[in-house]
C-alpha cells in the first residue's frame, strides 16, 4: 500500500511517500505565499523520485499549520499526532517527542502504539523555535548554519533573555557592545531556546527515550544545550524535519486501514 | 469647585462624538457577532429543539432591554451584579429586577486599555469598557451593582464603576467554611438586605423573601434537570445548552424557568427516541476555568463543537454557565432570620470559585471536578483562561495533578479577548479532540 | 375473663400499631413520602402509644431497659431520633415554634461539647446514689444481692432514670397529675418527686416538678432537641463510638461520599443536636456520638448520593436532588 503524508510547516512544505512501511521519497518546497501551491509541487517532485503516479497512492493525509490548504489530502492529523506515529515507528521506545520548527516547538507523550497522551506547545511566541535562532544569526552576522559549530567552541555561556525574540535581539547586541565573543553569545543563544524548550518539556514529564525532531534538530548547537538542560541523552532521526510528514503518512495506511 | 465625590475616579472626560462612534461600531460587531454565533448553533444541529427559538431571541438584548425600560417607568428598579455571589433572591423578594453585567465584548476590552493595564483580566477591561461608551443595555439600566470582592479585578472593577453607577461592595472572605467567615459573610448578607430595602422602598418580609426563594429553586430544579439530561449520550449541543444557562443571568426568571422545562420536555422525548445531536462516541468534554459571557466570548465553545475531530460539551464548570444556578438555598425554617442563614450559606459556602482557599486548599473545587468527570462521564477537560485570571491560572497544576492521576487529559487553553487567535487555539484544540478519539478508540 | 377480653384487645392494638409501622416503612420505600420529616413524626407517634402499652406491664419496663442499652450498640442514636418519646414531645414544641415563626438559639458548640460529656456524670452520679446510700447506712453484713436489690427495685430504682424519657403524657399507672381519671406524667417528672422528697416538703416538691416541666419546654422551645444534648439515656452509644475496639458494632450510621460534598453547609445548619462532624468530616463512616440518626441532614442534602444512611453496609436512605431530577436515567 502507497500512502503520502504532507506537512504544511511555517516555511518549508515537506512530502513523505511510503511503500509497506518504508520510505520510498522524500521532498521539499519553501512554503512561500502559496503553501497550497508548494504543496502540490513537492508531491509531484516526490512522486517522479519514486517513480509513481497519483493514481497509486492510497491516501494522502496532511499536518502542519497548512494542512488545511492542501488541494489533494484526504484527511488531516495534527502535529503532535503525526509526530508521535512517527517517533515510535522509527524508535519503539521513544515516549516524549520533541519537535522544533521554525515557528512553534511542541512537545508529545506518547504510548505504545503512538498514540499521544499529552501534549504541549510553545505559547505564542517564536522565542522557542527555529525563526529565534534565524534572527540571532542575523544579529551575528554569521551564517545560519554555522551558528550550531560557533556554540560549541565556547567553554561558558552568556546570558541573554529568550522571553520574546526582539528582546533577544537586544540583549544579543548590547552583549556584541560589551565585546563579548561571539562563540559565547551563540552558546547563550542556544541555551536560552533550551531552557524554553526544556520548561516546555517538564510541564510533560521527562520519559526516556526523548526524541528531537523538526528542522532545529539538525543543529548541534540546540541539541547539545538541550542535553544539558534535560540531562538525558537525545535520540535524533535521520531527516528530522521530515517526521512529521512521515507521521502523516502513517497515520494514512492507518486511516485506509479503518475504512 | 466640584467637590472630590463628583470627580471621577477613573473614568476619563470622552467627548459625546467618541462615545456615539464607539459604540455605534462596537453595537453593529456585536449584533454581527451575536447572529453568527446564533447561526452557527443552528447550523450544529439540524434538527434543533423547538423550545431553543426563545433563547435565540432572549439572546439578542433588545428585547429585554425594551422589557425591563417598561418595568423601569412602572417605578421597579434595577440591580446588576458583578459575580454569582450577590445574593439575588434578596433583589426578588424587593421586587426589584436582578441582571449580571459582566460583559463579553471582545472590542470594549480595548477601551478598558485607557484605564487599566492590559495585564488585568480582560472581563473586567471589557466591563470598564462598556460601561465607558454606555454599551451594555443591563449596565446602564442598573440603578445600583452589587460587586463581590472575590479577586483583585473584581475589587477595583467596582470602584471604578462607582463613577458612574452607586455600588454595593460585599467583602467575601477568603476561607470560606471558618466561622468567623459566615459570620461576616451573613453580616454582610444582612446590609445589603438594608441597601436593597433603602434603594427600592420595599420592605423585605418573610413571606417576599420565601416566595423569592421558592422560584429561585424551581429555577434550579429546572436548571439541574437541564444539565442532567446531558448525563447520557449527547441530546443537546453543549453551546445551546450554554446559552440556555447563561440567558438565566438577563432573564425573567419565572418565564427562564417555563421555557426552560418545556425545552427538558422536548428533549426528554428526544431521549426516548434515542435522537441524538452527535454520534455518541464523539469525546465528551468539559470546560473549567474563567467565565465566558455571550456575545462575544464564544469562541471556545465553537471551536470544540466544531473542530474536526468533533468534540461535544457535556458540561462545565463555569461561573458563567453550571455553578449559576446548581446549588440550591436549604432553608430549615421559614423565619427570616434562618432564610438570611442559608441565602447567606449558599452563596458563599457552596461556591466552587478559586478566590476561596482553606487548610486543605480549596478542596470542594477539585472534589466537584471529579464528581461532574464521573457523573457525566467527561472524557477530557480544557481548562480555558484568559490572560491576567490569576486564580484559575495558579489553580490549574493542582487540577491537573489530580486529574493526570485519575488518567484525564486536560489541556490548559490560555487566551485574550480577540478573534486573532482563534486559528491558533484551532489548532490545538483539533489536537486535543484527536488525542480523545485516539483514547476512545482504545 | 374480662381481664382477659381486655389483655387480647390491648395485643390487638398493638399488632395494629406495628403493622402500621410497616406500612409506613413501606410508603417510605416506594418513595411516596417526600418528606423523611413527617414520617419520622409518624413513627414517633406511633412508638409512644405503643411504649405506653408495653408500660402497662411493669415487667417490659426491665426488657425496654435491656433493650435501649444495648441496641444502641448496634443502631447507634436512632432510638432517640426515631422512636423517644420524650423527643416527640420536643419536636412538637419545635413545630409551634415554627409556626409562630421564632428562630432558634444555637448553643456554643464547646457548651455543647460539654453537655455531651456531661450526659455521662449524670449517669454515673444515678448509679453512685444507692451505693452511697448503702455505704452510709450500711447492712449489717456485706450483700451484693442487697445492693442489686437497692439498684433495681430499692426505694430510688436507679435505673430508672434511663427509661425517664420514655415516659408519655398519659401513662397507665396513678401519677401525681390526674384529669377525670386520666393519668398524665412528664419524662422524669417521677424522678424529680422521687429525689426532692428526700429534702422538701410537698409543695416545694410540686413546685420544684412545675418548674422541671416549665423549664424543658421553655428550653427546647429555643433550642432545638436541648435534652437530648445531655441526656443518660444516651450514653451507652458513646461506648462504641469512642473505643477502637467496638468500631465493628454500630450497624447504622451515616456515610458522607467526600466527591460529592460542595461544602455548602446545609448539613451542619439543619442539624437539630447542631453535630458538626456531619459537615467537618473527610468523608466515610461518621463517627460521632452525639448524632442521634434522625436523618434530617440526608433528607437535605441537595447533592445526589452525597449523603447516605447505611445499615450493615447497605444503603437505607439517602441524599437526593430534592428538587426532583430528572427522570430518565
Amino acid at each position: 500500500m502507497i500512502t503520502a503524508g504532507l506537512d504544511l510547516g511555517t516555511q518549508s512544505v515537506k512530502v513523505v511517500i511510503v511503500k509497506d512501511g518504508k520510505v520510498v521519497a522524500r521532498s521539499k518546497a519553501f512554503s512561500g505565499f502559496d503553501p497550497a501551491q508548494a504543496a502540490e509541487q513537492a508531491l509531484g517532485e516526490a512522486l517522479k523520485e519514486a517513480n509513481l503516479s497519483m493514481s497509486d497512492v492510497r491516501h494522502v493525509t496532511s499536518t502542519g499549520s497548512g494542512m488545511e490548504m492542501a488541494a489533494n489530502s484526504n484527511s488531516t492529523v495534527s502535529m503532535m499526532g503525526a509526530d508521535a506515529k512517527a517517533g515510535v515507528h522509527l524508535f519503539p521506545n521513544a515516549r516524549t517527542i520533541i519537535d522544533v520548527g521554525a515557528e512553534e516547538a511542541r512537545a508529545v507523550r506518547c504510548d505504545d502504539n503512538g498514540i499521544m497522551m499529552d501534549f504541549v506547545v510553545n505559547e505564542r511566541c517564536a522565542a522557542g523555535a527555529g525563526a529565534f535562532i534565524e534572527a540571532m544569526a542575523r544579529a551575528l552576522e554569521v551564517k545560519l548554519e554555522d551558528m550550531g559549530l560557533l556554540s560549541l567552541k565556547a567553554e561558558r555561556a552568556s546570558s541573554i533573555n529568550a522571553s520574546c525574540v526582539i528582546f533577544g535581539e537586544s540583549d544579543v547586541v548590547s552583549l556584541i557592545h560589551k565585546q563579548e565573543s561571539k562563540p559565547e553569545i551563540a552558546r547563550a543563544i542556544f541555551e536560552a531556546m533550551a531552557d524554553r524548550v526544556s520548561s516546555m518539556v517538564h510541564r510533560l514529564g521527562v520519559n526516556p527515550e526523548v526524541l528531537l525532531v523538526g528542522g532545529v534538530a539538525k543543529d548541534v548547537g540546540f541539541v547539545a544545550a538541550l542535553k544539558r538542560k534535560l540531562g538525558v541523552d537525545i535520540l535524533i532521526p535521520e531527516c528530522p524535519e521530515y517526521v512529521g510528514a512521515l507521521g502523516a503518512a502513517l497515520v494514512a495506511v492507518n486511516r485506509v486501514k479503518k475504512v | 469647585m466640584k467637590s472630590q465625590s463628583e470627580e471621577k475616579k477613573y473614568m476619563p472626560e470622552l467627548s459625546e462624538k467618541e462615545v456615539e462612534e464607539l459604540r455605534k461600531a462596537i453595537t453593529d460587531t456585536s449584533q454581527r457577532v451575536v447572529a453568527e454565533n446564533i447561526e452557527k448553533m443552528k447550523k450544529a444541529d439540524q434538527n434543533r429543539p423547538e423550545a431553543m427559538n426563545y433563547f435565540d431571541e432572549i439572546a439578542d438584548f433588545a428585547q429585554r432591554e425594551k422589557e425591563i425600560r417598561a418595568a423601569k417607568k412602572e417605578g421597579k428598579k434595577v440591580i446588576g451584579y458583578m459575580c454569582l455571589h450577590a445574593p439575588t433572591e434578596l433583589i426578588l423578594a424587593a421586587d426589584a429586577i436582578p441582571v449580571r453585567v459582566n460583559s463579553g465584548w471582545y472590542d470594549a476590552s480595548k477601551l478598558g486599555d485607557r484605564i487599566v493595564p492590559v495585564e488585568v483580566c480582560p472581563m473586567v477591561r471589557s466591563t470598564i469598557g462598556a460601561k465607558m461608551i454606555a454599551l451594555s443595555p443591563y449596565l446602564e439600566l442598573s440603578d445600583a451593582l452589587i460587586s463581590v470582592l472575590t479577586c483583585d479585578a473584581m475589587t477595583k472593577l467596582g470602584e471604578i464603576l462607582s463613577d458612574y453607577t452607586p455600588v454595593w461592595a460585599m467583602t467575601v472572605p477568603r476561607v470560606k467554611d471558618s466561622a468567623q467567615s459566615i459570620r461576616l459573610w451573613n453580616e454582610e448578607i444582612k446590609a445589603i438586605k438594608a441597601q436593597i430595602e433603602a434603594l427600592t422602598g420595599n420592605t423585605i418580609k418573610g413571606k417576599q423573601l420565601k416566595s423569592a426563594i421558592e422560584r429561585t429553586q424551581k429555577a434550579t430544579k429546572a436548571f439541574r434537570r437541564l444539565q442532567d439530561l446531558r448525563k447520557g449520550p449527547p441530546v443537546i449541543m453543549g453551546r445551546d445548552a450554554m446559552l440556555v444557562n447563561q440567558t438565566y443571568m438577563w432573564d425573567d426568571i419565572d418565564r427562564w424557568t417555563e421555557k426552560t422545562e418545556a425545552l427538558c420536555d422536548e428533549l426528554e422525548k428526544r431521549v426516548s427516541q434515542k435522537n441524538w445531536v452527535c454520534p455518541t462516541d464523539t469525546p465528551r468534554v468539559m470546560i473549567t476555568g474563567t467565565p465566558m459571557i455571550w456575545p462575544d466570548n464564544w469562541k471556545v465553545p465553537t471551536l470544540v463543537e466544531e473542530a474536526n475531530p468533533q468534540g461535544i460539551l457535556v458540561a462545565d464548570e463555569l461561573c458563567s454557565s453550571e455553578r449559576l444556578l446548581y446549588d440550591p438555598v436549604g432553608v430549615d425554617e421559614w423565619s427570616i432570620s434562618d432564610m438570611l442563614n442559608a441565602i447567606g450559606e449558599r452563596y458563599l459556602m457552596a461556591s466552587t470559585c478559586p478566590c476561596f482557599t482553606s487548610e486543605d486548599g480549596n478542596e470542594d473545587r477539585i472534589n466537584w471536578l471529579l464528581t461532574k468527570i464521573k457523573d457525566w462521564n467527561i472524557q477530557g477537560v480544557i481548562y480555558y483562561v484568559v490572560r491576567g485570571c490569576m486564580l484559575y491560572a495558579m489553580e490549574y497544576t493542582r487540577v491537573k495533578k489530580v486529574l493526570d492521576r485519575n488518567n484525564i487529559p486536560v489541556y490548559y487553553l490560555d487566551t485574550e479577548y480577540t478573534r486573532e487567535d482563534v486559528g491558533q487555539m484551532k489548532t490545538r484544540v483539533e489536537a486535543f479532540l484527536e488525542m480523545l478519539s485516539a483514547r476512545i478508540d482504545i | 375473663m374480662m381481664e382477659l377480653i381486655g389483655e387480647i384487645l390491648k395485643l390487638m392494638v398493638l399488632s395494629g400499631l406495628a403493622l402500621a409501622g410497616v406500612l409506613v416503612i413501606l410508603i417510605w420505600k416506594k418513595g411516596l413520602a417526600t418528606k423523611v420529616t413527617y414520617l419520622r413524626f409518624l413513627v414517633q407517634a406511633v412508638s409512644m402509644v405503643a411504649i405506653f402499652y408495653l408500660f402497662t406491664y411493669p415487667v417490659w419496663q426491665l426488657i425496654i431497659l435491656i433493650v435501649i442499652f444495648v441496641l444502641p450498640l448496634f443502631i447507634g442514636r436512632f432510638f432517640c431520633g426515631w422512636i423517644c418519646p420524650f423527643a416527640l414531645i420536643m419536636d412538637a414544641i419545635t413545630l409551634i415554634r415554627k409556626t409562630v415563626k421564632v428562630r432558634y438559639r444555637l448553643l456554643p458548640d464547646k457548651l455543647n461539647k460539654f453537655l455531651h460529656n456531661l450526659r455521662y456524670v449524670l449517669f454515673l452520679v444515678f448509679l453512685i446514689i444507692p451505693v452511697a446510700l448503702y455505704l452510709l447506712d450500711p447492712p449489717s453484713s456485706f450483700d451484693t444481692s442487697f445492693l442489686l436489690a437497692m439498684l433495681l427495685s430499692g426505694p430510688f430504682e436507679p435505673w430508672r432514670i434511663l427509661v425517664g424519657p420514655l415516659i408519655p403524657l398519659i401513662v397507665p399507672w396513678e401519677g401525681p397529675l390526674a384529669i377525670s381519671g386520666v393519668y398524665f406524667s412528664y419524662p422524669y417528672v417521677q424522678e424529680v418527686i422521687l429525689y426532692s422528697e428526700v429534702v422538701f416538703s410537698e409543695l416545694i416538691v410540686n413546685i420544684i416538678a412545675w418548674v422541671f416541666v416549665g423549664l424543658t419546654f421553655v428550653g427546647s422551645f429555643f433550642v432545638r432537641r436541648v435534652w437530648c444534648r445531655f441526656c443518660p439515656t444516651g450514653a451507652s452509644i458513646a461506648v462504641v463510638n469512642r473505643f477502637k475496639g467496638f468500631k465493628w458494632a454500630p450497624m447504622l450510621h451515616i456515610d458522607k461520599d467526600e466527591e460529592k460534598c460542595t461544602k455548602c453547609g446545609i448539613c451542619k445548619r439543619v442539624c437539630p443536636v447542631q453535630v458538626t462532624e456531619v459537615y467537618d468530616q473527610k468523608g466515610g463512616k461518621i463517627t460521632t456520638s452525639m448524632c442521634t440518626l434522625c436523618t434530617r441532614c440526608v433528607e437535605m442534602c441537595p447533592y445526589e448520593d452525597c449523603l447516605k444512611l447505611k445499615m450493615g453496609g447497605k444503603t437505607v436512605f439517602k441524599s437526593r436532588n430534592w428538587l426532583e431530577p430528572s427522570t430518565i436515567e
